[in-house]
């Protein structure tokens, strides 16, 4: 059974879920039988959740997906063009 | 003889073709899974350069070079890791210069968990959820502040990693460096995070609050604690 201060110093990587199945056994064995632990994961858990859903709610201008779809447009057309001017060096090449 | 040369010449030409149409077909795909992300990558751009135009026009120039460099992905690897990469590069070859010298970061620098103890009062009472602390008053544009405090090597990992939700590994390929400074950029970005947290809710709580002790340290620790059992309150 790992202690406390392992498990404070895995709490991070458990939330992140990066731990391996038998790391994540052990810290949750520890939970299970650590009520500080378990309050600084339950703690560390929202603060994270708070974060990513506060920050999710930002999202990109409407004017930018448009502008890309045109430069993406305009892209192909190059890139179009200059495959078709290889394909003609190469029938030139091959004659 | 001539002749002959000419058949192995179209012979070799042939296989290009068929690669220059399977990778326009690939292109046209391209615009479908890419804007799927187009929301990750504006936030992380908006991070990297804390300006939207800087952003935008980032944004646009890495999927633009990612359109062209399309046919040198690898399906069946990572697609979002793979645009975040670029994402990384384009601003690391045309937006840092331009940006000058990073600003120094006048973070201090704090043990971990410092929000849990700063939070949890002397009593032992533990708090086990933001909600109903002061963090919880925090909106969007406050704990985006926070992140655009921590130094920039910090300040992508941690955007990365606990707002986009990548992986460790998906951050090392989007970053450019070993999963295990991931880890380490990791650890510290959230600490000084926590730091930067605790400032905001201290600047937006305490101006409401009824009472603003400044003269030090401890000062503003008892108030900090007082105000927390006071949001405690109202809320629960």
């Amino acid at each position: 059974m790992i202690n406390c201060r392992d498990c404070a110093r895995a709490l991070n990587p458990f939330i992140d879920r990066e731990l391996s199945d038998d790391d994540v056994v052990q810290v949750r064995g520890h939970l299970e039988a650590c009520g500080g632990c378990l309050h600084l994961y339950q703690f560390e858990e929202s603060l994270r959740r708070l974060v990513r859903v506060r920050c999710q709610e930002q999202g990109a201008p409407a004017s930018l997906r448009e502008r890309i779809s045109v430069s993406l447009a305009m892209e192909r057309v190059r890139l179009e063009g200059r495959g078709r001017a290889a394909g003609m060096q190469r029938d030139q090449l091959s004659t | 003889m001539v002749r002959l040369k000419a058949v192995n010449a179209d012979a070799a030409a042939r296989p290009e073709r068929s690669a220059d149409k399977e990778a326009a077909a690939n292109r046209a795909r391209f615009e479908d899974e890419a804007l799927k992300h187009l929301d990750a990558l504006y936030r992380t751009a908006l991070r990297m350069t804390r300006n939207p135009s800087d952003a935008e026009d980032l944004v646009q120039d890495a999927l633009v070079r990612a359109y062209r460099f399309y046919d040198r992905f690898e399906p069946g690897t990572n697609f979002r890791a793979w645009l975040f990469k670029i994402l990384t590069n384009t601003y690391i070859n045309s937006y840092r210069r331009k940006q000058g010298r990073p600003q120094e970061s006048s973070l201090e620098d704090t043990e971990e968990f410092f929000l849990y103890n700063q939070l949890s009062g002397d009593g032992g009472e533990r708090v086990t959820d933001v909600e109903g602390t002061v963090l919880d008053n925090l909106g969007a544009d406050a704990i985006q502040r926070a992140i655009d405090q921590l130094p920039p090597q910090f300040r992508t990992t941690v955007q990365l990693s606990d707002v986009e939700g990548l992986s460790y590994a998906e951050i090392a390929e989007a970053t450019g460096v070993a999963k295990g400074t991931v880890m380490s950029r990791l650890f510290r970005g959230r600490r000084l995070l926590q730091r930067a947290l605790w400032d905001q809710a201290r600047a937006a709580g305490f101006t409401s609050g009824s009472k603003v002790h400044q003269d030090s340290d401890a000062g503003q620790a008892s108030v900090s604690n007082g105000a927390v059992a006071r949001a405690r309150g109202t809320a629960r």
